[in-house]
């Protein structure tokens, strides 16, 4: 296999000028996407630690799982805040982006590892990931912001905890 | 080899480029298909105790959404941590320092996968809650019961 690399990109010295020299680092758009696919990444990274802690409520404590739920409805201890529950759905639109361009991105990245010629199309093969995530994300952010024209159908009142029933 | 692609010579680093790929394929499906069923067939305000027991309690189709669930979480979180360790392995060089990331990363992944894996599969519907939840937010039962 042969690497054929250019010659390492020369930093200038002091932090910020090898900051600025890291950040543009061969350039264009490949070096972007590159870019975006990491820090999505992270992004998701971050959310499914929180999100495999909230879901562990569930085998042992269902009244704290219905709390926690809940509070991404927009209700905390049965009181309704609007602008909690306009937080959480347009941090829930966030996160759909952000997975949904990790997701075709990731395929982007494994057709250029797969298809020798895939690198010369990097411009076309990006205009087509944004093509995909506008066409999946734009009726995803009707469904998930149209319901915030109107109130929540129902308050949530959690009971207090009851030990597992087997 | 396309020019400018770098793939490991072998050994485990070779592995895991197999295994971010394999995992990122699975995923694609898995993770998008879990964001449709979780946020736009349903939403956050229909979702809870109740509806996550009639998922994976069901007598019928609980192990298929249990299965889904842990395929997801065991993919996700190797494929999540690995790329974390390939990103920092570019900043971090000093070898203890690299011994503590590994070591942290290798450590929350663990307990985060356990965590998942016992609520996943020690999962039992606890009735009296359900039916206590049902009683106090009737909107919400006659929600799920149109269901």
């Amino acid at each position: 296999m042969s690497t054929l690399l250019p010659e390492p990109h020369a930093y200038r010295p002091g932090k910020l000028a090898k900051l600025r020299d890291g950040l543009r680092y061969q350039g264009g758009i490949g070096q972007w996407s590159w870019m975006f696919h990491r820090i999505t990444g992270i992004g998701i990274l971050i959310f499914l630690i929180i999100h495999v802690i909230d879901t562990f409520f569930v085998v042992f404590n269902p009244a704290l799982y219905d709390h926690t739920v809940a509070i991404y409805g927009g209700v905390f201890n049965g009181q309704y805040f609007w602008p909690l529950r306009w937080a959480f759905r347009l941090a829930e639109l966030g996160l759909m982006a952000t997975v949904l361009y990790h997701a075709i991105n990731g395929v982007r990245v494994i057709l250029f590892d797969f298809w020798s010629e895939g690198c010369k199309y990097q411009k076309e093969s990006f205009t087509a990931v944004m093509i995909v995530f506008l066409a999946l994300m734009l009726p995803a952010a009707v469904v998930v912001i149209l319901p915030l024209a109107s109130a929540p159908d129902h308050m949530v009142k959690v009971p207090e905890n009851t030990p597992v029933q087997p | 080899m396309a020019r400018n692609r770098i793939k490991p010579q072998g050994g485990f680093e070779l592995t895991a480029w197999y295994f971010m790929r394999i995992s990122g394929l699975v995923l694609v499906f898995l993770a998008l298909g879990h964001l449709f069923i979780m946020h736009i067939a349903n939403n956050v305000e229909n979702i809870n105790y109740a509806f996550v027991a009639g998922r994976w309690a069901n007598p019928r189709t609980g192990w298929i959404w249990r299965l889904w669930d842990m395929s997801m979480i065991a993919l996700a979180m190797l494929h999540g941590f690995n790329g974390l360790r390939q990103i920092l392995d570019e900043y971090v060089h000093g070898a203890k320092a690299r011994v503590a990331v590994h070591t942290t990363l290798w450590m929350v992944m663990t307990t985060l996968l356990l965590m998942g894996s016992y609520a996943i599969w020690m999962f039992q519907v606890d009735k009296a809650y359900v039916d206590q939840y049902r009683a106090l937010n009737p909107a919400a039962a006659s929600a799920s019961a149109a269901r």
